[in-house]
């Protein structure tokens, strides 16, 4: 019975133990992976957020979706057109007789064939064809006639419901020509909804014509609507290779056989103005393509011998007067004579189309070359889908080939990042933030040059402040304060770090800035008279305090005695600079900068952003500095202080240079924090990313920046992930310094062999 | 002298300087906010203001400055009447100013619209009311405005009762969404009943909204008479009066008394006007509920990953690198967790949610936008490694000898762990529970990110099925500071309001954070004898 007993127990104290070792074991390994996931985390956060942001640097995709040959068009008709829809499921092309047909993308079946009938009436053949933006097309007839219109997809706009392969012709103008009026060789029209048509011929020995309807309303209400004609031109540089108009009808361009870029001013369309003659090749190649790009500031410009670039018009002193047209963005060189340039009706993306029948996609402001497309043969016309995904083309054997383009991110480059970009209506290249604006034409400008600047600033001038307050502070707190009141003073300032920054940066954008605003001189009269009424008073106290007493009682506790002296000083520079302030500068200190320094004073500026982020780091530096002094070993203090050493020089000298690590790590731990601090400098800046060391202006930061844009910031736009890319650099920022000064920090530790 | 400078005296005097300036803008900070904030709700008297050009003004003196030509003050009062006058705000040179007089009979509204009201009562209309007319005016209102807030309170309870309702019918819309997404013929039985059950509960919804439509529109009826300072008569509606009351007539202890309302007022109520007036309540429950739900994260995670560092893992390269990771996470800027947040659990794991789940619901984000859930998370990211560096401070701080003592009796490292060295670590892991609450309650960058907003109409947690709901948005009151502070239109007016917000979040915070260094201090002396 007994044995037995034992037995059982000692089975299940078996029992217990498997249980308790596989526990055990079961625990270790647990634990063991809490512990690696923490690394796994870091890494992930890093990767994750990575992940979104580099799709902006890969580069753009395309592929052919459809080849086939048109045999739906008559053998005989030349094609001068061709375009699809936004969908890219139907296309069409224009050939000379005036016809469209209409064609689906993926058989190349034409299914349906819709002529224009020319205004003159007959039959005609075009003697040219402009395409506007927006599928538009002027269409200049044999006998001088002249047909504007539009093309639509209507049943493409809506995805469920209509035949998408349907095709829309709005005619917009005609007109037939007078026999007193020449022949033009080519035609252009604008035609701005609700407003007045506009015309441009080129004609014969470099002259055009111009002609307008204006509609006058006189007191009664009554409209009168004339035709404003004129002509102009005549003696120019070579002849008139090629020409092109904004979109508004404001601005002509041509450019010329000599290579010379001209343009007129249309304004005022009795008497357009000749405004710019230059010459954009300087070997003289004739100009051959010329077009506006989106936004119809800049003109791209291709010349024969391949040369491609953009241009508008920039001051060069950067008065902003006389304003002459600049080569702005050379982009790549094709390899022959640029034919004919395409822009896109999203971005600043343009598609050149060269002599040798190869497409080139370039982005105007990153000066990017995007792609290149070509087939065997050399393709004759091209088009580009609205929406900027598809091009089609056509060669001289009517075989169409359609590209689809997957190109989200055209305007990113590191240099448009990092580096300083000839925007448009810019003097010069600048570094500009600019994310977004009311008009759809707008050129983003996403440099992150000025935000790293504005987060180099702001950190800069808070450690300024905060770093010799917190290391002396932290020196004093350490080696000379008493223990007692150091267990007081200590964790008041701990605390202090836990003070959220929601609450620092309120109180410096509501509080601080309007009464530094209000008494700048007093703090500028502060910065010098505080250290001196520091100063002065440690003399008294030298003269008239150093009885053997009063030492004793002083001593641990100076920083209580000073405290009566800084309000003095704070007092005596109130007063002496409201004195100085109407003495020196008029009354007004703000009004004086302006006009004799030219600096403009902004109330939240970096004098606040310096205080408020100042006072969120010095609890921190000053805590870790704190720890770092006090874990120097007692005896090194000791055997100081035993040879005779002054404590100032037991502490400057030993103390001290065996903490630097520590102080060190401290300070580059602060300057993490500094970087990232996102609250405080939203609140206490006015968040103008400019570039500009002025201690009165404010900044933007790469932490702030992502506060104020990512709410509005299309979900995986390029704007979201500049956004994101901006978090990675803070980021990898934060990792380098972390790092160092965890590496310093544990060395220091395993110095001293403390925890 | 010269001993006096080469001893470094004056050295140590700089330094005792570079501390008097911290502490004393510590303390700057600290007074600034406690001045500002907790004088907002005292009733000062209010002056009516003679000036020298004949016109009156009447208010509370809120600021004096010298004034900027004569030698005088300027003096700032706060004139109210935002519909009369268009500022709340008036300054005054003391110049201009012919007399002061302190009228006992100056009456103070807080209104529902536009602040309050400065004047004089007029008359009351009872219409509608069983309350009598009792001998003066103001006993009159005051017996109205007591009905009147009874009567208001019957229909924010009928108001209640069609919120459910109203919530009931969406539930069902969804429902039926969800039913004819997956199959609508399959399901059509299933659907028309719900169909036909949700129309009843409409129809009587526009029952209940008549009946309200017409109580509410009764109780615009009773309205009082009161002049301003010129003379000019206004009539308010009685109930747009939130509170009526005349300061110069109360003593310090129905002040006093008052003070205590608005204190209750702030922490139990909805606020007012957006925001800049009434109470905090659904911000705080707010900040609250996710910091409680943070530290369910990130409690775990961080003691599990700090017995990783202090007892298993053998000190060498890995440990070297988890402690740089651990420093790491704790030194990233709180907005890259932001954006961490926003790119990953919002549209990564709530929009993958979304598309499992609630397709029906799409393209109206339920999980894919921010919430609770997720700000919770995202600070508990943030907060992790404050755990994990107190953690291992309370487990270090364990003497060695009660490891030993406990493996050496046959325990196992997972029962010594469980059983002896959790317990005693206890004070360090609280301590870095509630740094990292102190933390998350102070957070605000990354929570504008994901899922904090201005004004949440729900509040996270109420009586409808799941009764939690994690998906939903919630107010914060460090967002409440520098939404209410930043962006109001009218800031000035606003102000108070934030310093009172400031001084309740820093008052928690500095608690918390006091707290847990008290603790952590404490720890560090208990086991520094025990030691040695």
């Amino acid at each position: 019975m007994r044995k037995e007993g034992v037995k059982q127990t000692s089975s299940m104290n078996d029992r217990i133990f498997s249980r308790a070792k596989r526990n055990d074991r079961l625990a270790a390994w647990l634990i063991n992976i809490g512990g690696l996931l923490v690394i796994f985390a870091v890494i992930w956060i890093l990767v994750l957020i990575m992940k979104v942001a580099l799709p902006l640097f890969l580069e753009p995709k395309a592929g052919v979706v459809a080849s086939f040959t048109l045999t739906g068009v008559a053998p005989a008709a030349e094609i001068v057109g061709i375009g699809t829809d936004d969908n890219l499921q139907t296309g069409f092309v224009l050939d000379d007789s005036g016809t469209f047909s209409v064609f689906d993308n993926r058989s190349g079946k034409v299914m349906e064939t819709l002529p224009v009938a020319p205004p003159g009436g007959g039959r005609q053949s075009v003697a040219s064809v402009a395409e506007a933006p927006g599928r538009r097309y002027d269409i200049l007839w044999k006998d001088g006639s002249f047909t504007a219109l539009k093309v639509d997809f209507p049943g493409a706009e809506d995805r469920d419901g209509g035949d998408a392969n349907t095709l829309l012709i709005t005619t917009l103008l005609e007109e037939v020509r007078t026999a007193s009026h020449p022949l033009p060789l080519r035609s252009l029209a604008r035609i701005p909804e609700g407003k007045n048509p506009l015309r441009v011929n080129l004609l014969e020995g470099n002259r055009f014509s111009l002609a307008k309807k204006t509609v006058s309303e006189d007191l009664a209400g009554n409209e009168t609507s004339r035709t404003v004609r004129s002509e102009f031109g005549g003696d120019l540089p070579g002849t008139v290779s090629s020409v092109a108009l904004d979109g508004k009808g404001e601005f002509l361009y041509a450019g010329t056989d000599t290579g010379h870029l001209l343009r007129w001013d249309l304004t005022d369309p009795e008497s357009p103005q000749l405004t710019d003659t230059v010459k954009v090749s300087e070997e003289g190649h004739p100009v051959t393509a010329l077009n506006l790009v989106l936004g119809d500031v800049s003109v791209a410009v291709g010349d024969r011998a391949g040369s491609f670039s953009t241009w508008f018009p920039a001051s060069e002193t950067g008065l902003g007067s006389g304003k002459t047209l600049t080569r702005i963005h050379p982009l790549a060189k094709h390899g022959s004579a640029v034919e004919a340039v395409l822009p896109s009706q999203r971005s600043k993306t343009l598609f050149s189309l060269d002599k040798s029948g190869s497409i080139n996609v370039d982005h105007m402001t990153s000066e990017r070359r995007l792609l290149t497309f070509s087939t065997g043969k050399p393709l004759t016309h091209h088009g580009v889908s609205g929406r900027e995904n598809g091009v089609i083309a056509v060669d001289r054997d009517k075989r169409v080939t359609l590209w689809s383009i997957d190109n989200p991110h055209p305007e990113i480059s590191l240099k448009t990042l990092f580096g300083a970009v000839w925007y448009e209506g810019y003097d010069k290249p600048a570094f500009v933030w600019q994310s977004s604006s009311a008009s759809d034409d707008f050129e983003p400008k996403l440099s992150l040059t000025p935000l790293i600047f504005g987060t180099l600033k702001g950190t800069l001038y808070a450690m300024i402040f905060a770093v010799p307050l917190a290391l002396l502070g932290a020196i004093y707190t350490s080696q000379f304060m008493r223990p007692r009141l150091k267990n007081y003073v200590k964790p008041a300032i701990e605390i202090m770090a836990a003070v959220p920054s929601v609450v620092i940066g309120f109180l410096a954008g509501l509080w601080l800035a309007p009464l530094v605003d209000k008494a700048i001189v007093p703090f500028f009269v502060a910065v010098a008279v505080i250290p001196l009424v520091v100063v002065m008073a440690i003399f008294l106290w030298q003269k008239f305090g150093s009885t053997r007493l009063f030492k004793r009682m002083a001593k641990g506790y100076e920083f209580l005695f000073l405290i009566p002296a800084l309000l003095l000083g704070v007092y005596v520079s109130h007063a002496l600079g409201v004195m100085l302030e109407s003495v020196l500068f008029a009354g007004d200190f703000k009004l004086w900068l302006f006009d004799v320094l030219g600096t403009r004073f902004d109330q939240r500026n970096s004098i606040i952003i310096a205080f408020a982020l100042g006072l969120a780091v010095i609890p921190l530096i000053f805590t870790m500095a704190e720890d770092a002094l006090s874990n120097v070993p007692k005896n090194l203090s000791a055997a100081s202080l035993a040879i005779g050493a002054s404590r100032w020089q037991t502490a400057w000298r030993v103390v001290l240079p065996s903490a630097l690590p520590g102080i060190f790590s401290a300070v580059m731990i602060g300057f993490g924090r500094a970087i990232g601090e996102t609250m405080i400098v939203l609140m206490a800046t006015g968040n103008t990313p400019i570039m500009d060391w002025s201690i009165f202006n404010g900044f933007r930061t790469l932490s702030a920046n992502i506060a104020v844009e990512i709410p509005e910031a299309p979900v995986f736009g390029t704007l979201y992930r500049v956004l994101f890319l901006s978090a990675v650099l803070l980021f990898i920022f934060t990792f380098i310094i972390n790092t160092v000064a965890e590496v310093l920090r544990q060395k220091f530790r395993k110095k001293y062999g403390r925890f | 002298m010269g001993s006096f400078w080469k001893q470094g005296e004056p050295q140590v005097w700089g330094t005792a300087a570079a501390l008097s300036v911290t502490l004393l803008m510590v303390l700057v900070l600290v007074g600034v906010v406690m001045v500002n904030g907790l004088g907002f709700f005292w009733p000062s008297d209010t002056a009516l203001v003679a000036l020298t050009d004949g016109s009156k003004l009447l208010g509370q003196v809120s600021a004096t400055e010298k004034a900027t030509h004569a030698h005088g003050k300027r003096l700032q009062f706060k004139v109210g009447n935002r519909d009369l006058y268009g500022q709340d705000f008036r300054w005054v040179e003391e110049r201009d100013i012919r007399t002061i007089s302190w009228p006992h009979d100056s009456v103070v509204l807080e209104r529902k619209e536009n602040g309050n009201f400065h004047g004089f009562l007029k008359s009351v209309s009872l219409e509608g009311l069983a309350a009598p007319a009792a001998a003066s005016p103001w006993e009159t209102l005051r017996g109205a405005l007591k009905e009147v807030s009874g009567l208001r309170n019957t229909l924010a309870e009928t108001g209640q009762v069609m919120a459910d309702m109203s919530s009931e019918t969406e539930q069902l819309r969804l429902k039926i969404l969800k039913l004819s997404h997956s199959g609508a013929t399959a399901n059509r039985g299933e659907i028309s009943r719900l169909t036909s059950r949700r129309e009843k509960l409409l129809a009587q919804f526009d029952v209940l909204l008549e009946r309200f439509n017409e109580s509410s529109e009764a109780l615009e009826k009773p309205a009082a008479v009161f002049t301003d300072a010129a003379g000019e008569e206004k009539d308010i509606p009685l109930n747009a009066i939130v509170r009526a009351y005349r300061p110069n007539t109360m003593g310090v202890f129905a002040k006093a008394s008052f003070y205590a309302g608005k204190v209750r007022e702030l922490l139990l109520d909805e606020p007012r006007e957006s925001n800049t007036e009434g109470g905090l309540f659904p911000a705080i429950f707010g900040t609250v509920m996710m910091v409680l739900l943070m530290s369910v994260f990130s409690l775990p995670f961080g003691v599990v990953a700090a017995v990783y560092l202090r007892e298993y893992a053998r000190e060498g390269l890995i440990v070297r690198i988890v402690r740089i990771a651990v420093n790491n996470l704790a030194g990233v800027p709180s907005i890259v967790y932001g954006v961490f947040g926003l790119g990953f659990f919002v549209y990564g794991i709530g929009g993958g949610i979304d598309r499992l789940f609630y397709p029906e619901r799409l393209p109206t984000p339920t999980f894919g936008t921010g919430g609770i859930l997720w700000a919770s998370l995202t600070l508990a990211i943030l907060t992790v490694p404050v755990v994990i560096v107190s953690t291992e401070e309370g487990l270090a701080s364990v003497p060695k000898g009660l490891r030993e003592g406990s493996l050496s009796l046959g325990a196992t490292k997972f029962q010594t762990l469980k059983n002896v060295v959790l317990p005693m670590a206890t004070p360090g892991i609280m301590t870095g529970l509630i740094l990292a609450m102190a933390r998350a309650a102070g957070e605000v960058a990354p929570l504008m990110l994901v899922g904090v907003v201005k004004l949440a109409p729900t509040l996270p947690l109420d009586g409808t099925f799941p009764f939690f709901h994690v998906d939903r948005k919630f107010m914060h009151l460090g967002f409440h500071i520098y939404d209410v502070g930043f962006q109001s239109p009218n800031v000035e007016a606003a102000k108070p309001m934030v310093f009172v917000t400031t001084l309740l979040l820093l008052a928690i915070v500095i608690a918390a954070s006091s707290l847990a260094i008290h603790m952590r201090n404490k720890m560090k002396k208990r086991y520094a004898t025990k030691a040695f």
